[in-house]
């Protein structure tokens, strides 16, 4: 059987780990996406009824600081990730 | 939640439940002594109010625009606001006076705090059908 040295182990361990902070930063890029798409709609409903406007800017804060917390929940495992591995 | 379509009274009411609720864990961890994560708590919070206002700002601009090009200002103010996510994490994790997941658990409380107010109204909505049904 191959044994590896400490100091390669600790190497692939810490790669690895900074490898999964680089995929888990992918997870950032989807509701940047989604809150785009949502501002667009709302624009198109505003101008639609312009009367809504109030009850469309409430649902639109409200979901775009819910939908953003996926990407920062993948920033956190990130910088887990990175300081302490 | 549900009935209020004033964005600047729903603001207010969000921030007034985020603080009150925020009071249990900064109180206990003055009680036993924990001044870093009340710091960390408190500079994720500050943080989060203020990019919740922040967010409303853009939103009010984005309504005033095109519909794509309201999108790609969207987007773009997204990955800024990402940015300054990263540096307010980044910065509870070099200081040792921050407490990290004091900082996250800070920055999450107002989204937290918005999915419990939408369970409560949800509940509230069952409850009362449920009620209405019996009577």
């Amino acid at each position: 059987m191959v044994e590896f040295s400490p100091e390669v182990i600790d190497t692939v361990i810490r790669a690895s780990a900074l490898l999964g902070a680089g995929f888990a930063m992918i997870a950032g890029i989807g509701p940047g996406i989604g809150q785009g798409y949502a501002a667009g709609k709302a624009v198109e409903s505003v101008a639609r009824d312009p009367e809504a406007r109030g009850n469309i800017i409430t649902t639109m804060l409200l979901g775009q600081a819910v939908a953003e917390s996926t990407g920062i929940y993948s920033l956190v495992i990130a910088i887990v990730l990175i300081f302490t591995i | 939640m549900k009935n209020i379509d004033d964005p600047q009274k729903l603001q207010k009411e969000i921030l007034k439940i985020t603080y009150l609720i925020s009071l249990l864990p900064i109180i206990s961890s003055l009680l036993f002594g924990e001044y870093d994560i009340t710091l960390g708590f408190v500079f994720g919070l500050v943080i989060a109010t203020l990019l919740l206002r922040l967010k409303y700002n853009n939103i009010i601009r984005a309504l005033s625009m095109e519909e794509d090009s309201a999108e790609k200002f969207i987007r773009n103010r997204y990955f800024i606001e990402y940015a300054l996510y990263f540096v307010v994490l980044f910065s509870a994790a070099k200081n040792a006076n921050l407490n990290f997941l004091a900082a996250a658990v800070g920055l999450f409380m107002i989204k937290f705090v918005v999915i419990l107010m939408s369970i409560v109204d949800l509940l509230k909505d069952t409850f009362q059908r449920k009620f209405d049904e019996y009577k």
